[in-house]
């Protein structure tokens, strides 16, 4: 047991000291960095003011305030920017260039455990001010939701945040591993990642029954974070789903994740290297 | 170093800056595969934009000049015009700046400006045929498009929204003879460009201050313009008033560029190698 405590802690420590190197290399031109974060935030930012700047003139969205949606919003675009964070060096695009070179060669010589050093890859501090921007919008859906906040919400909204980080963490493992094979990233996977995000930003009552069912049977997507917010709310869910559906996303996600890690240990034995 | 002094209008080159509209025609054909996924993603993305508007417009039969089958049109443009306008932004100038290619590009007799807009040109011509009438003809096919209200105009428009765009994506990417960050530079301006060209939203839906201070940018001769002559928002005189805007702001932003230009190329410095 102390064995294990101890390995764990040794791989903790390594985890640190990559993504320290990075924040450090990252931090060496400041005004790049300065400006990257900026524009980051900018981006997520510009989504969401301008879709909040034109509801007043309609004055409703299907029934959901302007707080509610923030809810959505800002939880999705959270977990999704956190996610990207701690999955990036699993990206289609990152492992793609690494079986294109002949780099991920390297991981492989290293006596540290593969996805370690795949988590510890890729680590764009930029991104913190999409963090920060996210959980302001959250705040807002927060204050501006008007729900009565009981320990039990909080906790089924961060198990939700939690949940969505395992589900896209466990795209971004699938696009990756499927680059053993392809080479060039699916293009396909982003429809399903950046898709996917933008599509569980908004109440998902909007969209035709097709797409809804489509990314609640097949793709499990409205367990997340939709049926959560809407148990939050005190709204029943869709198709006579049971309450207890909405308690699931800690369930979906981190399935899907160990699914995804199962794909990637194949994908890794199926890797050859590039001879560069 | 100084530039060549001839300039599009020279007509001397006239077939090689087509020659060139012609290869970078041609270049954007290179990736099937590529544009097939492009185009899904387009369209899976439009559909959300459907849905958002829609729930938007609920029972409301107008909105700011805009009915909802003309609203859904509008998200249908914004898709198909995406690549064409470059909307995720356009790094190819800064690029060879950085990477010193420019060099190559200089020793060539004709404009340095005119030529890369014939690229562009080219580049933009390919992706409204592969991408933008594909998505056009998908929209119809599924939610239904409103026709434009007058063609002629609307073709007039469409050409100086591609050429304004231009003129401002060729201007930003001049940064790069300063300065050596200039892609996030670049990120800035186009995450600001898709909120007040009307990419994100139809500009007539924001607040009433909000239009007027944009009223007074270029950015609205990019795309919004466009989007409201094609929806019959703006018609006669109106669409005309709006195309002369156009007009006006795609000569000032493409003085501009020449003057930044020319004013880069005098301190650029590429190292041999």
């Amino acid at each position: 047991m102390a064995d294990l405590v101890g390995g764990a802690r040794h791989h903790l420590r390594l985890y640190r000291r990559l993504i320290g190197a990075q924040i450090r290399s990252q931090l060496v031109y400041r005004f790049a960095f300065v400006l990257d974060a900026a524009a980051a935030a900018l981006i997520t930012g510009t989504e969401f003011v301008a879709f909040a700047l034109v509801l007043p003139r309609f004055g409703g969205f299907n029934g959901w305030s302007l707080g509610e949606v923030a809810l959505l919003y800002g939880m999705a675009e959270l977990a999704f920017v956190l996610m990207d964070l701690v999955f990036g060096g699993f990206d289609a695009p990152t492992i793609s260039t690494h079986v294109r070179t002949g780099s991920f060669d390297t991981f492989l010589l290293r006596p540290v455990p593969l996805p370690l050093q795949i988590f510890g890859s890729d680590f764009a501090l930029r991104r913190v001010t999409r963090v920060a921007l996210a959980a302001s919008i959250l705040a807002y859906g927060v204050a501006g939701a008007g729900v009565d906040w009981t320990a039990g919400a909080v906790l089924l909204l961060a198990a939700s945040v939690l949940g969505m980080i395992a589900f896209f963490g466990g795209l971004f493992v699938v696009g990756g591993t499927l680059t053993f094979w392809t080479v060039d990233s699916v293009e396909a996977m982003n429809v399903l990642t950046y898709g996917g995000r933008t599509l569980i930003s908004f109440p998902m009552d909007i969209y035709g029954t097709w797409l809804r069912r489509t990314f609640t049977y097949l793709i499990p997507a409205a367990f997340l974070s939709y049926f959560p917010v809407l148990h939050v709310l005190g709204r029943p869910l869709p198709d006579g789903l049971p309450r207890w559906a909405a308690f699931l996303p800690l369930v979906i996600g981190p399935l899907l994740l160990a699914a995804a890690f199962a794909f990637w240990r194949v994908g890794v034995r199926r890797y050859h290297g590039a001879g560069s | 170093m100084t530039t060549g002094a001839k300039t599009l209008g020279g007509g001397i080159n006239a077939a090689l800056y087509l020659h060139g509209a012609r290869l970078a025609f041609r270049r954007q054909f290179a990736y099937p595969a590529a544009t097939f996924w492009g185009l899904t993603t387009n369209l899976f993305f439009g559909a959300l934009r459907v849905a958002v508007i829609l729930a938007l417009f609920g029972a409301r039969p107008q909105v700011a000049g805009f009915t909802a089958q003309g609203a859904i049109t509008y998200t249908g443009l914004t898709q198909a015009f995406l690549s064409a306008f470059a909307m995720f932004g356009w790094y190819d100038l800064m690029r060879t700046i950085h990477r010193g290619e420019v060099a190559t590009e200089l020793l060539r007799p004709h404009s340095f400006l005119g030529f890369w807009m014939a690229q562009d040109a080219g580049r933009a011509a390919a992706q409204f045929l592969l991408r933008g009438c594909t998505i056009l003809a998908l929209y119809a096919l599924i939610w239904g498009l409103q026709r434009p209200a007058s063609p002629g105009l609307l073709a007039v428009s469409m050409l100086f929204a591609w050429a304004c765009g231009f003129a401002f994506r060729f201007w930003v990417n001049c940064a790069a003879f300063w300065s050596a960050d200039a892609v996030g530079i670049g990120r800035f301006a186009w995450a600001w460009m898709g909120l007040a060209c009307g990419f994100l939203m139809p500009l007539a839906f924001f607040p009433p201050w909000l239009q007027r201070v944009l009223a007074c940018t270029p950015f609205p001769s990019m795309m919004n313009t466009m989007v409201e002559v094609w929806l019959g928002v703006r018609t006669g005189a109106g669409a005309v008033q709006g195309i002369a805007v156009q007009a006006a702001w795609t000569v000032a932003l493409l003085a501009l560029a020449r003057l930044t230009l020319a004013r880069g190329l005098r301190r650029l410095e590429v190292a041999g190698g």
